[in-house]
């Protein structure tokens, strides 16, 4: 009668399941995350209640506990979560469900043979989120708020090795904007720093959130797109040119047109490094600036033709 | 302390124990292909007592001083307590993230693959150590426990031994297995190291086993 009372007190949830994963446990932390009363969950199979949890992974980790008495670790950083329980922190809304690590071994019975699986279940929420705080603020640019290059660097290292893995399409864009040092000049650089804020809200908001975009140094700036090919690619650039130059941007009472120039270049057997891919797009940066600004060139081809309004 | 002849393995019992390693190994990986389709091999164990202040220099000469590799520690303890380390040779998570990823491609799509390297290694690593382990354990009438996997990814063999692992005056008994994934190259090996205070029960379990066959 000791143990029930320790595990209503426990600050994790605690479930117990027998060999046929009908919940024979239900702990009081459990009742409270879940909503689900002990009462009404005891002795019914745990499909019934999480079928998201009749998945392949969570399938293998019965049959090792069972099969091999073996201890389970779902880390957080890989699981997030086991049961999709609503986060109980206010700190913060990023975490649409409670972050979860939690523990699955076996119980032995009397002759030592394994009759029971008990997952732990602990709410690490409030740390996942400081994690995730820190890692943002090492990862974003603090004027604009997208990525910094640091993070364009990781991250393209890794698309390039995804897209090899996977053989996806992968396509990196390069701008720049078009006479921003004229800009800054006559405005002030506090305009330059709202038109940098503005410019780059406005091609974050016609990219996709797959995509990432981060400012790569002074007025250019860099987009990678996954999944993506040249043609696509270059529909993408063609459109976010004519938004920024069909923009009006203005601020302290000033009102200025701003273009952009664009490089395109994607992964292609010769091109598989992060260096060879940004030094392509830049190439067809400088060849898009020296053909007269406010326009497309893809690696190694000509400029794009503006294609109709859509 | 125990007294010096009682924490010293003979060589007899150093035989038993390679004997009761390469059964526990083989039932080891029959569960794995059983239970998970994972389908490794192991090869016979190699089993000696060294002081552990040489552990640096064993793993050295076992790994070879520059190359780089991936490590998943975990601690168990039961009646005798010890470390089990996966060495994996690098580029084996790319490896492994396959043989995890074919029941579900879209499982890892959006991880970065550090945490996906790591994810990987931390979840085969706890099965094959949990079913190595456990397997032995079995066979010696105990129950272990173990604590949650810790991955090093990337290191030389300098890195690979905690300094606080082990007192340096003490000995450590080693039981060092290659092994590889079947049909994957993936390749490398389980290390288990007890330490001198586990000797004295390991003799006597040693000596219990044997008693079934006499």
């Amino acid at each position: 009668m000791i143990f029930p009372q320790v595990s209503d007190i426990l600050d994790i949830g605690i479930v117990i399941l027998d060999r046929d994963l009908k919940v024979f446990t239900w702990n009081r932390w459990m009742e409270r995350h879940s909503g689900i009363a002990a009462e009404r969950i005891i002795g019914q199979p745990l499909f019934d209640f999480f079928p998201e949890l009749d998945n392949p992974r969570f399938l293998r980790s019965c049959r090792c506990v069972v099969g091999l008495g073996n201890l389970y670790f779902f880390s957080q950083k890989l699981h997030h979560y086991l049961f999709p329980f609503k986060p109980v922190s206010t700190l913060d809304k990023r975490f649409p469900f409670m972050q979860q690590s939690c523990n699955m071994g076996p119980i032995r019975d009397e002759n030592g043979a394994i009759a029971y699986i008990c997952i732990t279940v602990r709410d690490v929420t409030d740390i996942a989120v400081y994690e995730q705080r820190l890692i943002e603020m090492n990862m974003k640019d603090g004027l604009t708020g997208i990525y910094n290059r640091r993070f364009l660097n990781t991250r393209l290292r890794e698309e390039i090795n995804r897209t090899r893995r996977y053989r996806n399409a992968l396509s990196l864009l390069m701008f720049d904007l078009d006479h921003f040092k004229v800009v800054n000049d006559t405005y002030g650089h506090l305009f330059g720093d709202y038109i940098l804020q503005a410019v780059t809200a406005l091609i974050g908001s016609l990219i996709r959130s797959t995509d990432v975009l981060a400012r790569y140094g002074g007025e250019e700036f860099c987009c990678i797109l996954p999944e993506t090919d040249m043609n696509q690619a270059a529909v993408i650039a063609e459109r976010c040119r004519r938004t920024v130059e069909a923009n009006l941007f203005h601020s302290q009472g000033i009102a200025v047109h701003i273009t952009i120039s664009m490089g395109v270049a994607q992964v292609v057997d010769e091109i598989d490094t992060p260096e060879k891919l940004i030094d392509q797009a830049d190439q067809a940066l400088y060849a898009a600036k020296k053909g007269g600004r406010n326009r497309v060139v893809l690696s190694g081809a000509s400029e794009v033709t503006p294609v109709a309004a859509d | 302390m125990p007294d010096h002849q009682e924490s010293i393995i003979s060589s007899d019992e150093i035989d038993i124990l390679q004997e009761i390693m390469n059964i526990a190994f083989g039932k080891a990986s029959a569960d794995l292909a059983e239970y998970i389709d994972i389908f490794i091999k192991l090869s016979v164990p190699d089993v000696r007592m060294i002081p552990a202040a040489q552990l640096p220099s064993y793993f050295a000469e076992m790994v070879g001083e520059r190359e780089r590799v991936s490590i998943v520690e975990q601690k168990f303890w039961g009646k005798f307590n010890g470390y089990a380390l996966l060495v994996f040779t690098s580029g084996a998570e790319s490896e492994l993230i396959s043989i995890l990823s074919c029941e579900d491609p879209d499982l890892f799509r959006d991880e970065p693959i550090d945490d996906l390297a790591k994810g990987t290694l931390m979840e085969i690593g706890n099965i094959v150590v949990g079913a190595c382990v456990g397997k032995i354990a079995e066979l010696l009438n105990d129950v272990m426990a173990y604590s949650p996997p810790v991955v090093l990814l990337e290191r030389s063999v300098a890195d690979i031994i905690p300094d606080d692992m082990f007192n340096s005056a003490d000995s450590a008994v080693i039981l060092n297995a290659l092994f590889c994934f079947e049909n994957r190259e993936v390749n490398g090996m389980l290390v288990l190291l007890f330490s001198q205070a586990s000797v004295v029960w390991l003799k006597k379990a040693l000596s219990e086993f044997m008693e079934q066959y006499a």
